[in-house]
């Protein structure tokens, strides 16, 4: 039965002309990235629920806000310029004869007013895929986001998403996640699902920012040590993650290009062939090595183990398309327990307030991501060059991406800063953002109030109120 | 009932009693259609096989209302929240000391 079925779909497909299977396979890739974007929606669902349990409950509305906001300021702003960014960049610098040639075709359907961008029965696949990207630059804004909870500003967060979201991150990709980038072009540098292009940038311009942000009112005791606010719904956010994981799937997928009536069928964007089946076995593995990794870093932190899924993955996204799945098993592992004592570190030792691990999570293991690549897959022809991936072509990455990160995140976060728009005055802190830019309290009146508590650096928890207000009143005086 | 802004580009030709497709089912583009490939509003039109990525006037003007709007939000975000809590601290400035009270928390007033 299925033999004949076959027979005739091959006579079929005989049949139909060139141009026919030509729209079949531009239809086909269409739907295909239409369904990525749809379900790439769920990581930021994710990352609303993620936050929003993490944060303290006078604050839980702004953070769910500040998450969905990040849509509607990157959004425009991608389209007005980001996507010129990337179209327009490639390869970026000048590397050699014929190297702004490649550039011309893709930077034209770049700009805004390209007839591209609308109902064009020629071109099928630019917008979709030009929404696909949209949705890494979301992922991008938001990976910020849980880093600077309960303090910054919401208009200043705006600011940085599209700083971010839209030139940042998408200035990297042009040069290191496209198959004309400088960086792919001489040498072969290989981020295949976006490690260090989307992550450990985007983890890189969150440290930049919280250096001039500061932590919040009683993160720190005079000595230095850590306090630890506890969440308000620590289950919300482990489904957060969840809800992360499985959108990243969709973000694993959108980072191939697919071309169903050519050999392979799939490539990497470096157009270097793979399969869809072995990137989602990488993904898959690296969440079973993450979670791993995490949980005996962390002796069974709930936090840390779900993060640490997400540090695994991040950390074997880079070699995805090749990758064995035990490499990917071991890798994910070996990232996720960096990851843990990383974010530890930055904490104790860094004394930098990020609420949600973010640097850890997805900066120190999206460049961790592409080094092991260099160790564990050199040798691999990438981009349209064929120039072989080596540790060198990714330590460029690490140098190139380490100082644009930061340095575009610090400078703007400064700037913000300087003019008192970064972060909101004491006075809000400590009432709770949720009190001034919105409702007093979401939750309904049966529910109660509870005195907020927090863990002191010894272990012992203690009320929150009394410490906060005293740290305060030191700040404004002058006296801390 | 006539148009308030055609803005439909050339290649839609707009021609009263045009032929229809023969049959919806064939999905066979419609006759004032049948040279446009491109025909977003505004837009500059394109037919097919041509590479038409320029812009007509209408379109680059609306696209600039688009980008000055996009600026003139982010602007207004920054002034409103800005107003907003500088008035809040301004109100209940921290001039207490540490013993006199906890902080408002939320869902109560002072």
């Amino acid at each position: 039965m299925i033999d004949v079925f076959l027979a005739q779909v091959q006579n079929l497909e005989e049949a139909a002309s060139a141009e026919a299977q030509t729209l079949d396979s531009a239809i086909l890739g269409e739907q295909f990235y239409f369904w990525t974007v749809v379900l790439m929606w769920l990581i930021h669902a994710g990352f609303m629920t993620y936050e929003a349990g993490v944060a303290r409950r006078k604050n839980v509305m702004a953070t769910a806000m500040k998450n969905i906001l990040t849509i509607a300021v990157v959004t425009p702003s991608f389209y007005y310029f980001g996507w010129w960014v990337y179209n327009c960049n490639q390869p970026g610098l000048p590397i050699g004869p014929n190297s702004s040639d490649f550039t011309a075709a893709a930077c034209s359907g770049g700009i805004p007013w390209s007839d591209a961008f609308g109902p064009n029965l020629t071109n099928n696949i630019n917008l979709i895929f030009f929404l696909a990207f949209l949705l890494f630059s979301w992922t991008a804004a938001s990976i910020m986001s849980g880093a600077l909870l309960e303090r910054v500003r919401l208009s200043a967060y705006l600011v940085l998403a599209v700083m971010l979201g839209s030139v940042v991150w998408i200035l990297d990709a042009a040069w290191g996640w496209s198959a004309g980038g400088w960086m792919t072009l001489r040498f072969g540098f290989h981020d295949a699902i976006a490690s260090a292009v989307v992550h450990g940038v985007a983890g890189a311009f969150t440290l930049g920012v919280l250096f001039n942000l500061g932590p919040r009112i009683g993160k720190f005791t005079k000595e230095g040590l850590a306090r630890t606010f506890r969440p308000n719904n620590l289950h919300i956010t482990l489904l957060g993650l969840m809800l992360i994981f499985t959108g990243f799937y969709a973000f694993y997928g959108a980072c191939l290009v697919i071309a169903s009536t050519a050999f392979p069928g799939w490539a990497t964007i470096y157009l270097s062939p793979t399969t869809l089946g072995s990137i989602t076995m990488v993904i898959t593995f690296g969440f079973a090595g993450g979670f791993t990794g995490g949980y005996f870093a962390s002796r069974g932190d709930p936090f840390w183990t779900v993060s640490g899924g997400l540090a695994g993955v991040i950390g074997v996204s880079a070699g995805a398309d090749v990758y064995a799945p035990t490499l990917a098993y071991l890798i994910s592992a070996l990232t996720a327990v960096c990851a843990v004592y990383a974010g530890n570190w930055i904490e104790t030792k860094g004394r930098v307030d990020d609420v949600v691990g973010a640097v850890a999570v997805h900066g120190v293991s999206g460049f961790l991501g592409i080094i092991w690549v260099g160790v564990f897959a050199a040798g691999y022809p990438t981009g349209v060059n064929n120039v072989d991936s080596s540790m060198w072509g990714q330590l460029l990455g690490v140098a190139t991406f380490v100082p644009l990160g930061f340095l575009t995140g610090w400078v703007a976060s400064y700037v913000l800063k300087k003019l008192n728009l970064l972060r909101v005055p004491p006075e809000v802190e400590i009432a709770g953002l949720d009190t001034v830019e919105y409702v007093p309290d979401i939750y309904l009146p049966e529910v109660g109030v509870v005195p907020a508590r927090l863990m002191e650096p010894d272990g012992t928890i203690v009320d929150a109120d009394p410490l906060i207000l005293e740290e305060a009143h030191e700040l404004m005086s002058g006296t801390r | 009932m006539p148009a308030i802004i055609n803005s439909a580009p050339d290649c839609v030709t707009n021609v009263e009693g045009a032929k229809p497709a023969d049959d919806i089912a064939d999905f066979i583009v419609q006759a004032n259609y049948q040279d446009c490939a491109g025909f977003m509003t505004f837009g500059p039109g394109s037919t097919y096989g041509e590479d038409g990525v320029g812009a007509a006037g209408a379109y680059m003007v609306l696209t600039w209302i688009g980008i000055a709007f996009m600026v003139a939000v982010l602007v207004a975000w920054i002034v409103v929240e800005n107003r907003r809590v500088i008035a809040y601290a301004a109100a209940n400035a921290l001039g207490r000391g540490p013993t006199d009270g906890p902080p408002p928390q939320p869902g109560q007033t002072r």
